[in-house]
């Protein structure tokens, strides 16, 4: 591979975890920019924040857990998670699992993260 | 402008892949660079050597294939989203110990690395689909 200039990637999550193949293939794209060294921003959004639940039991329906896979994100040098707070108030979800390092952002802030990024990915 | 392509939905049950094939003809004719396209999730659909549409529909499966070999162009195929779709190509259905294979050969089958790598040295990525 040639050596590629870095971009920042914003990789923008709006899928809930388990009703489609879109968590686990964005998060496949984030651990794979983040393997080759590239800025890499995660900004869950709508039925996105059900990925970070904790004790998910996704064995129940004879699939991986997601929420398991997202903690490795730092490993792999994506640090960068946001989730809209707007989202969270709407589903009325409180406590999100506090082992993901996960930062709140207003819409304006989520707006930011939009500009800021040279390229985004929407799953 | 150097552009590459992600495309993400099904030929026939979205408008995306067709709407990225007019868009990489077109910037083409308008002597754009294509770095790369790369198919990804349903998108992966549009490598298959076997989709066969009625005859007197357009065959968005052969426009890929012929616009490959026009311009000699890099499709590059996530592995890991078209095996678990049941789309391999010959190597790979070996090595799963599959009888047939399914992938057109205008396609490369590579990981995602290859997506990335094109971002960073592509001016634009546009997304279809989603």
């Amino acid at each position: 591979m040639n050596q590629p200039e870095t971009k920042r990637i914003l990789i923008v999550n709006q899928s809930s975890p388990y009703s489609s193949g879109n968590a686990k293939e964005s998060l496949d794209l984030a651990l794979a920019a983040g393997t080759f060294e590239q800025d890499v921003s995660i900004l869950f959004t709508g039925d996105a924040c059900y990925q970070l639940l904790a004790a998910q039991n996704p064995k129940e329906i004879d699939s991986k857990n997601l929420n398991q896979m997202l903690k490795v994100l730092p490993i792999y040098g994506v640090e960068n998670l946001f989730v809209d707070q707007q989202s969270l108030f709407d589903r009325n979800i409180k406590h999100l699992d506090e082992d993901l390092k996960i930062i709140k952002v207003s819409t304006s802030e989520s707006r930011e993260l939009y500009q800021n990024a040279t390229t985004v990915f929407r799953f | 402008m150097i552009f590459s392509i992600l495309v993400l939905g099904a030929p026939f049950n979205s408008q995306s892949s067709y709407s990225a094939f007019r868009f990489v003809k077109a910037a083409l004719e308008s002597e754009h660079t294509i770095y790369r396209v790369f198919f990804y999730q349903d998108g992966i659909h549009n490598s298959s050597a076997i989709a066969t549409p009625p005859q007197d529909e357009f065959n968005l499966y052969q426009g890929w294939q012929d616009l490959q070999k026009k311009y000699s162009l890099d499709f590059v195929t996530c592995i890991a989203a078209a095996a678990r779709r049941g789309l391999l190509n010959e190597s790979e259905a070996q090595r799963h110990n599959k009888d047939n294979s399914n992938m057109a050969k205008q396609f490369d089958l590579s990981g995602l690395g290859q997506l990335v790598e094109a971002t960073a040295l592509s001016d634009q990525v546009i997304t279809f689909g989603q």
